[in-house]
C-alpha cells in the first residue's frame, strides 16, 4: 500500500508525468476508438520519442495507452457496429442492437463502467500478485493446455448468435476453415497458392499472409450493416435509432454482478497466459455470460449483460498482461512487446529482478494503470452525453463515413490491399449470413480461435510425438478437453430435446 | 550421406574474408543529394510486425539516416507469410529509390528454396547489411539435467530424440539447416519443435515445455542479463569476448562454417545509380551514427563485423544462396 501511495505521488507530483499521463489517456482512447488506427499505431509512432523520456515515464505512458486503447474501441462498436479493435468485437453483438433500440447511452455507460471496473480489478490483482503467479502460469500452461483451453472455449460458445445449434456449428467451422488459409504454422509451407482448386491456381504471395480477422470483422459488422440499413431505407422499413442519454442505473449493475465477477476472473486469467490476451478474453467472457445467464435467449439482441461481459473481460486482461512482462520479460502481445523495447532502449531488463532494481518504475506503472481506469469512468460519462449525438446524423451521410473508416481500417492493418477486398467480400457474405440465421460472430470466433488453436495444436503434437492421447496424460489439458466434449454432447442432446418439445407443442 | 564440408566452407569463405575489409567502408563522405531526390519522405517497408527485431532495426536505421543524411522515412509494417507478403507491394512500387525494403536472410533461403522468384542479389539491390550475428544454443539457467555443452551431449545421447528444441519452423530455415549440420557432425538427435511466433519460444523454454532454444544473443539479451537463460554453445569459429566461457561448435567437434542471421536494406533493381550510391552512402553513415551504434551494441552486434556495403552484401547473399542450395540438395528439400 505504501508503495502504491508512493507511486501515485510520483505520478502526480510532477507536471511532466501528469501531462504524459493525460496524453496517453486521450491518445489511447482516440486511437482505440478510430477504426484503422489503434493503440499499436500510436505506440509505434511515439516509440522513438521515448528515448529522451525517463524510463518510468515511458513505461507509464505505454501502460496508460494500453488501458485507454482497449476501452476506446467500444464506443464505435456500440454506435456503428465497427469494433475499434478486435478485442471489442463481442461488444458489437449486443451493444449495437441496444443502439438500434435507442439505448446507446445505456450501452456506452455499461461499457465505460465495466471497462473501468475490469481494469481497476485487474490493476489491484496485478499489484497484489507477485512474479510467482507469472512463473506458475508460464510453467503450468504449455501448448497442450492452451490448445485444450481454446477447444473448450469453442465447444461452449459454438452456438453464439445463430438461429440453432447446427447453423452455429456450421458458422464456426466455416471460420476454422478460413483460418487455414495462408502458410502452415509448422513448416511455413504455403497452402493455397500452389497446386490449385478446380484448375485454378492461386499463385499469390498475398494469400500466403493468410486471412486476418480484422477485415472479416469490419466486413461482417460494419459493411454488412450499411448494406442492411440501405435495404431497410429502400424498403421504407428503417427505424432511425434514437440517441439515448441514460446512464445505466445501479440496479442494472447489481443485476449483472456475477457476470462482472466472472469476466474479471476470465479476463485476468486470459491476460496472464502467454499468447492469449484481451481478444480471447472478450470472446470467452461473452460466451460464458451467455452460457450462465438467465436471459440467454436475449443475447445478440441487445442484452446489456453481453456488453458488460465482453468489456469487463478485455480490460481485465490489461493488468494481467503486465505480470509476465515485468516478472519474466515475456511480452504476451504487440503492445507489451513495444514496452519490452522501451526497457531495452533504456538499458533495463524486465525479469525477476525488476521489482528489486526498479521498484519505483514498477509502482508508478501500477499506479498509472489504476488511475487511468478511474479516469476512464469520468471521460466515459462525458462521452455518453456527447458522442451519442453522432447518431443524429442522417444515415445517408453517415454511411459513406462508416465505409471509409472501414476501408482505411482494413488497409491500415497490414498495409495490404487484399485486406480491403476481403472486407468487402465479408460484407456481402455477412449480409447473406444475417438473413439466413447463420452467425457472423461464429465465423469470427472460428477464425480467431482457429489460428490460435492450430498453432497450439501443431506444437502440442510435435511435443507429444504425434500421440493424440497425450492430451489426456496431462491433468489440465485432459480435464478441459473432456469438459469441452461434454459441453458439445450436452448441447446436442438439448437441441434434440428442444426439437421434440417443439414437435409436441405443434402436434 | 556425408556432408561436403569443403564445398560449404569454400562458398562462405569469401563472405568472411570480406568481413575483415568492409569495416573500412564506415569512413565515409556523404555524396551530394542527387538532384530531385529525397525532398519528400521515403517509404521503408518492414515485412514483419511492429515491435519485433526487424521493426526495431528499421526504425533505428531510419532515425540514423535522418540524422546523418537529412532523409525522412515513413516506416510501414507489412507482416505475413514469414516476410513474403510484403514483396509484391515492394515490387509494384516504382524503381525511383523512394521505396526501401528491410529484409533478413529469410528472403535468401526463400529464394534458394524457390518460395519467392526474386533473387535478392539481382532483382533487388542491397544497399547495405547493418546487422550480422551468430547463433547460440540456450538452456534454462536453473536446468539440473545438464549444465553445459558436454553434459547436454551426454544427456541427449543417453536417450536419443527425447531432447526438444524450440525453433522457427520454416522448412529449410537457417535454424534447421545449422542444427542439421550440427546433429550430423556430432551424432546427436534433437527433436525440433516448430513455433510460428518467435517470442513464444522464450516462454516455452523458461516454462519448461522445451529443453533447449536456438537463438541469437541480441534477441534474448534480457533473459541472459536477468539470469533466466544461459548459452551452452556458440556457432562461430572462435569464442567472442562476451561469451568467452562458452565453447564454439568447432571446439565441440563440428567442422562447418555456420550460417549467420543478417538484416539489411534493399531497393529495387532499376533505381538510378546516383540514387543507389547516395542511399548506400547514407546507410553507411547511419551505421556509424552514435545512436545506431549504441542500438547495435545493445543487440550484441558489435561482437562480429555487422556491416557490409553493396558489393559485400551481394557477396554475402550469393555465398548464402550457394550454401543453402548445397544443403537443400543434401537434405532433399
Amino acid at each position: 500500500m505504501d508503495l502504491f501511495i508512493q507511486g501515485t505521488l510520483n505520478l502526480f507530483g510532477d507536471w511532466q508525468a501528469i501531462s504524459i499521463f493525460v496524453f496517453g489517456l486521450l491518445g489511447g482512447m482516440i486511437f482505440g476508438a478510430t477504426p484503422g488506427v489503434n493503440m499499436l499505431t500510436l505506440g509505434a509512432v511515439i516509440l522513438p520519442f521515448t528515448v529522451t523520456m525517463l524510463p518510468e515515464h515511458a513505461i507509464m505512458l505505454f501502460s496508460v495507452i494500453y488501458c485507454a486503447g482497449v476501452f476506446g474501441g467500444a464506443i464505435t462498436a456500440i454506435l456503428f457496429n465497427i469494433p475499434g479493435a478486435p478485442e471489442n468485437a463481442p461488444t458489437c453483438f449486443d451493444g449495437y442492437p441496444m443502439t438500434l433500440r435507442g439505448e446507446s447511452g445505456k450501452a456506452i455507460g455499461a461499457a465505460v463502467s465495466c471497462s473501468a471496473i475490469g481494469g481497476i480489478a485487474s490493476a489491484i490483482l496485478m499489484m497484489s500478485a507477485t512474479g510467482a503467479i507469472a512463473g506458475w502460469a508460464v510453467r503450468a500452461f504449455g501448448p497442450q493446455e492452451i490448445f485444450a483451453l481454446i477447444f473448450f472455449g469453442l465447444a461452449v460458445s459454438a452456438s453464439i448468435g445463430a438461429e440453432n445449434l447446427w447453423k452455429g456449428w456450421l458458422s464456426v467451422l466455416a471460420g476454422l476453415l478460413i483460418a487455414t488459409i495462408g502458410t502452415d504454422p509448422v513448416g511455413g509451407i504455403p497452402r493455397f497458392n500452389e497446386g490449385g482448386l478446380f484448375g485454378l491456381t492461386f499463385k499469390s504471395y498475398y494469400l500466403s499472409a493468410g486471412i486476418h480477422f480484422i477485415p472479416i470483422i469490419l466486413g461482417f459488422f460494419a459493411v454488412s450493416e450499411v448494406f442492411s440499413q440501405a435495404t431497410n431505407i429502400a424498403m421504407g422499413t428503417r427505424v432511425r435509432p434514437k440517441a439515448g442519454l441514460d446512464f445505466p442505473s445501479v440496479v442494472d449493475f447489481w443485476r449483472v454482478r456475477w457476470t462482472m465477477l466472472r469476466s474479471v476472473a476470465i479476463g485476468f486469467f486470459a491476460g496472464i497466459l502467454p499468447g492469449i490476451g484481451a481478444t480471447l478474453a472478450a470472446f470467452l467472457g461473452y460466451s460464458q455470460a451467455q452460457r450462465w445467464s438467465r436471459n440467454r435467449p436475449n443475447f445478440g439482441k441487445g442484452e446489456i449483460e453481453g456488453v458488460v461481459a465482453s468489456e469487463t473481460a478485455n480490460n481485465a486482461a490489461t493488468g494481467a498482461a503486465m505480470i509476465p512482462l515485468l516478472a519474466l520479460g515475456l511480452p504476451g502481445g504487440a503492445l507489451t512487446a513495444m514496452m519490452m523495447g522501451i526497457f531495452q532502449i533504456h538499458g533495463m531488463e524486465p525479469g525477476p529482478l525488476i521489482f528489486i532494481n526498479s521498484g519505483d518504475l514498477v509502482w508508478i506503472t501500477f499506479a498509472a494503470m489504476f488511475w487511468a481506469n478511474v479516469c476512464i469512468v469520468f471521460l466515459g460519462w462525458l462521452q455518453t452525453k456527447t458522442v451519442v449525438h453522432l447518431l443524429r446524423i442522417p444515415f445517408r451521410w453517415l454511411a459513406p463515413g462508416i465505409l471509409m473508416l472501414a476501408i482505411v481500417g482494413a488497409y491500415a492493418l497490414r498495409n495490404l490491399f487484399i485486406d480491403v477486398w476481403v472486407m468487402f467480400l465479408a460484407g456481402i457474405a455477412g449480409y447473406l449470413l444475417r438473413r439466413t440465421g447463420y452467425s457472423a460472430a461464429g465465423v469470427v470466433l472460428g477464425l480467431i480461435l482457429g489460428k490460435l488453436g492450430e498453432s497450439a495444436f501443431t506444437k502440442s503434437m510435435q511435443l507429444m510425438d504425434y500421440d493424440f492421447l497425450g492430451f489426456f496424460g496431462r491433468p489440465v489439458s485432459g480435464v478441459l478437453i473432456l469438459m469441452g466434449m461434454a459441453a458439445i454432447a450436452f448441447s446436442i442432446i438439448s437441441e434434440f430435446r428442444k426439437r421434440d418439445r417443439d414437435a409436441d407443442a405443434g402436434a | 550421406m556425408e556432408f561436403n564440408f569443403a564445398k560449404i566452407v569454400r562458398l562462405t569463405a569469401g563472405g568472411i574474408a570480406l568481413a575483415a575489409v568492409s569495416t573500412l567502408a564506415n569512413a565515409m563522405d556523404l555524396p551530394a543529394k542527387p538532384p530531385g531526390f529525397g525532398d519528400r519522405p521515403l517509404t521503408m517497408i518492414v515485412p514483419f510486425g511492429s515491435g519485433g527485431g526487424s521493426d526495431q532495426l528499421a526504425r533505428a536505421m531510419a532515425q540514423a539516416m535522418e540524422e546523418e543524411a537529412g532523409l525522412a522515412f515513413q516506416v510501414v509494417n507489412k507482416p505475413g507469410g514469414g516476410g513474403t507478403a510484403a514483396i509484391p507491394d515492394f515490387m509494384l512500387a516504382p524503381a525511383d529509390g523512394y521505396t526501401v525494403l528491410e529484409h533478413i536472410d529469410n528472403a535468401i533461403s526463400a529464394y534458394a528454396k524457390g518460395d519467392i522468384q526474386e533473387n535478392p542479389a539481382v532483382d533487388w539491390i542491397p544497399l547495405c547489411m547493418t546487422q550480422i550475428t551468430f547463433s547460440q544454443i540456450y538452456i534454462r539457467a536453473d536446468e539440473e539435467r545438464f549444465t553445459d555443452w558436454d553434459s547436454f551431449v551426454a544427456y541427449a545421447k543417453a536417450d536419443p530424440g527425447s531432447v526438444t528444441m524450440a525453433n522457427l519452423g520454416r522448412v529449410g530455415s537457417m535454424e534447421l539447416v545449422v542444427m542439421h549440420q550440427l546433429s550430423d557432425a556430432l551424432g546427436i538427435e534433437v527433436t525440433q519443435i516448430a513455433f510460428d511466433k518467435p517470442a513464444e519460444r522464450y516462454g516455452a523454454l523458461i516454462g519448461g515445455h522445451v529443453d533447449v532454444l536456438f537463438e541469437q544473443p541480441g534477441d534474448v539479451r534480457s533473459f541472459l542479463d536477468s539470469g533466466q537463460m544461459k548459452p551452452i554453445l556458440t556457432f562461430l569459429n572462435a569464442r567472442p569476448d562476451a561469451f568467452a566461457d562458452v565453447p564454439t561448435h568447432r571446439e565441440a567437434g563440428a567442422d562447418f562454417e555456420a550460417l549467420t542471421r543478417f538484416r539489411g536494406f534493399f531497393v529495387k533493381n532499376g533505381v538510378p545509380q546516383d540514387r543507389v550510391d547516395y542511399l548506400a552512402a547514407a546507410c553507411a553513415a547511419g551505421f556509424s551514427n552514435p545512436g545506431y551504434a549504441e542500438f547495435n551494441r545493445s543487440k550484441f552486434m558489435h561482437l562480429i563485423d555487422s556491416y557490409r556495403d553493396v558489393q559485400g552484401s551481394i557477396d554475402l547473399i550469393n555465398g548464402a544462396v550457394a550454401t543453402y542450395r548445397a544443403m537443400y540438395e543434401q537434405l532433399g528439400i
